[in-house]
């Protein structure tokens, strides 16, 4: 059976800040449809990664194969303080090319932010900003959806509202790569677990949908390191 | 060879050439102070001239090399080049300090003033001033990736501006006649002068790559130790 | 397949039309100046140094040696690059705040696009100011200022673009480091040097009711500074958005 294009190849990337390699050689595929969960230490090279996929960040070797748009949320919410919600999705979706005032507004209700549309983010809390991030990578309808610590300071509510957007994205075929500490409530979403461990990809496995499977897992690939 | 080693052999390398282009200077200047005839209209004070001529050249030679070894960086991103780029840019810092003093200490007893803005003279400021500008960024940037990159543009900027100061000044210089002096500029030398002043123009040739290969082997050296410390050998 | 190219602004590149490249442009450069509307700090700034430098330098001369037709023409320069050059960091410092620049490099728009957007932004901010503090200019000097206003506006405009030009790839470059306000000036005010001068050369040949051919040169030269910079700092910039 002919293998199905990945949405993400990524080939050898190893990349550098000053002497130091964060990430070395990372080789890995994400399908369309299929959420990859990151995890590991802190300085393990997870955000990078990300930010090598996304393009932001160029690889000192290797590289990475998109099968189309990609969107973002970090941790940094990269939109202005001093615009409104709506103002910031308009901004970014005329340097995308696209202007369609209905989808801006259709993304902020799904998202549970219409009633703050002309509010300016720089009052919203973190979990709205959260929220809004997501809506501002959902416009260009990408392919491949990059998460960095999505549930960082959300609460409950929130939380909850995220994982069911990332649930109907995965039905809807978009690939994703989430990078986390919070394993008891994204283990569920995802497919696979890529181990890092001190810039490597140490292993990258089938889920169990067990958090404490996979901690277990993790610690098993630290000591081994 | 390891890494350090050849470091190490082009530091002795550069030292060896840089101690034989001081005694060459020195013999050059024995030569022009007791052997070079001295000049009718300037009087004794024109010696000064075999140093401040030779060491803006090599200043210039300095800046040169910096702004082409930064158009190359921005091409072929190899580190090398920004790392003898600032090598070069230090050395040459120096040298348009030794330039923009002995200058005014030429000019003082010869024209009646410490300083005149003709091309020259402006553009050699401006050098000096660029220079320290590569400096100061360089300072400011601790990414040694941003910092070659941004080093490099602004090395290619101060490259493709310094003909337009000259440009400038010169207008503005003939457009705006004042009352000259006379023109700082190198007068035509009879054969016993002229050699003199060759002479001295090659050994600072020699002075500034001998120090170049010291800068350079330096910097590496300290890339190596960085290495070194992140790796976690001590 | 799309392959994430380096040297791209991001891997979303695609190729771009130029419809799309214009409305990038248009879209930062109106964004800029919403978010600086919002604001204004930076537009006040400016505007109240300009309008204080010319008033320090009117009072600084003594009027009975130094003619209006002397000085006039240097104040008005030193005043509008001063004043413009603490509008140019603004232009990137609100981009740091949450790393909004990443969101931009994650768009298809190009560097190229980037950069025209950043100068068109700070070319209204500036111009602004300079139209401004024009009449303070006019208040304190006696030159037939309005005679000549046509050709004047071509030269504030071409030494304008030459300096928010190189003044929005340094701008670039130095909100990376710690003391970007301070660093901008140093690093710039050689580049200024051969616009400026044009730029007081023929506003002084201008208000002095020269004839054309007295001050061309001068035209050519700030020109050709004008088109060499800006070329330059359009190619260059894309080295320094990347990472």
């Amino acid at each position: 059976m002919p293998q199905a294009e990945p949405a993400v190849a990524v080939r050898g990337v190893s990349r550098r800040f000053a002497h130091r390699w964060v990430l070395k050689d990372i080789s890995m595929d994400v399908a369309p449809g299929e959420a990859v969960l990151l995890v590991g230490g802190n300085g393990a090279g997870k955000t990078t990664l990300l930010r090598v996929v996304s393009g932001l960040l160029r690889p000192n070797k290797g590289d990475v194969t998109l099968s189309g748009t990609v969107g973002m949320v970090a941790h940094h919410t990269m939109m202005y303080d001093a615009l409104t919600a709506h103002e910031n999705l308009t901004f970014f979706s005329r340097l995308h090319g696209l202007k369609i005032r209905a989808r801006i507004d259709e993304l902020l209700g799904r998202m549970g932010l219409a009633h703050v549309a002309d509010e300016r983010i720089g009052t919203f809390s973190r979990g709205m900003l959260q929220r809004l991030a997501i809506a501002r990578a959902l416009m260009p309808e990408p392919r491949v959806l990059l998460l960095d610590e999505p549930l960082t300071g959300l609460d409950d509510a929130a939380s909850h509202t995220v994982i069911d957007v990332l649930g109907a994205l995965e039905a809807q075929g978009v690939a994703m790569m989430i990078a986390t500490h919070q394993l008891v409530e994204l283990v569920g979403t995802a497919a696979r677990v890529g181990y890092m461990v001190n810039g490597k990809l140490a292993a990258l496995e089938r889920c169990g949908g067990e958090a404490g499977q996979v901690v277990e897992r993790y610690r098993e690939l630290v000591a081994g390191e | 060879m390891t890494r350090r080693d050849s470091a190490l052999r082009l530091a002795r390398v550069g030292g060896v050439i840089t101690s034989v282009a001081l005694v060459a200077f020195a013999g050059i200047y024995v030569r022009a102070l007791m052997f070079t005839p001295i000049e009718r209209f300037q009087g004794p004070a024109q010696k000064i001239f075999y140093v401040h001529a030779p060491v803006a050249w090599a200043a210039l030679l300095a800046f040169l090399v910096t702004g082409i070894l930064s158009l190359l960086y921005l091409i072929m991103r190899d580190r090398k080049l920004d790392t003898i780029a600032a090598a070069s840019a230090e050395v040459g810092v120096a040298f348009a300090v030794v330039m923009l003093t002995t200058g005014p200490l030429w000019g003082k007893p010869v024209w009646g003033t410490w300083w005149s803005w003709d091309a020259r003279l402006t553009s050699t400021l401006f050098i000096f001033l660029l220079f320290v500008g590569y400096q100061v960024l360089r300072g400011a940037l601790h990414d040694p990736e941003i910092r070659a990159r941004f080093s490099a543009v602004m090395g290619v900027m101060a490259l493709v501006l310094v003909p337009f100061i000259h440009v400038t000044v010169y207008w503005f210089r003939t457009l705006h006649p004042e009352p000259v002096l006379m023109k700082p500029e190198r007068p035509s030398l009879p054969g016993v002068m002229l050699v003199t002043l060759l002479s001295s123009v090659a050994v600072c040739t020699l002075m500034y790559v001998g120090f170049l290969l010291m800068r350079y082997s330096l910097a590496v050296l300290r890339d190596i130790r960085e290495e070194e410390i992140v790796d976690g050998v001590s | 397949m799309r392959r994430g190219r380096w040297w791209s602004a991001t891997g979303n590149w695609s190729p771009v039309s130029n419809a799309a490249t214009l409305q990038a442009i248009f879209a930062i450069a109106g964004k800029d100046l919403l978010v600086e509307g919002r604001t204004k700090t930076a537009f006040f700034s400016s505007l109240v140094f300009a309008i204080l430098v010319l008033t320090v330098l009117y009072f600084a001369r003594d009027k009975t040696s130094v003619g209006d037709l002397d000085l006039a023409p240097g104040a008005l320069w030193v005043t509008f690059t001063f004043a413009g050059m603490l509008g140019l960091n603004r232009a990137f410092v609100l981009e740091t705040e949450n790393r909004a620049m990443d969101g931009v490099r994650l768009t298809p728009a190009t560097p190229t696009a980037i950069f025209l957007g950043k100068v068109l932004g700070s070319l209204v901010f500036v111009g602004t100011v300079e139209l401004v503090s024009l009449p303070v200019f006019i208040l304190f000097y006696d030159v037939p200022i309005w005679r000549e206003l046509p050709i004047l506006i071509l030269v504030i405009a071409l030494a304008t673009i030459g300096f928010v030009s190189v003044g929005t790839l340094f701008a670039s470059m130095v909100v990376r480091t710690r003391f970007s306000e301070v660093m901008l000036p140093v690093l710039m005010l050689p580049f200024l040097f051969p616009p400026v001068v044009a730029a007081v050369q023929l506003t002084r040949g201008i208000l002095a009711l020269r004839p054309l051919s007295e001050y061309s040169g001068w035209l050519s030269l700030l020109a050709a500074f004008v088109i060499i910079f800006f070329t330059f700092s359009l190619f260059l910039f894309e080295a320094i958005l990347e990472e």
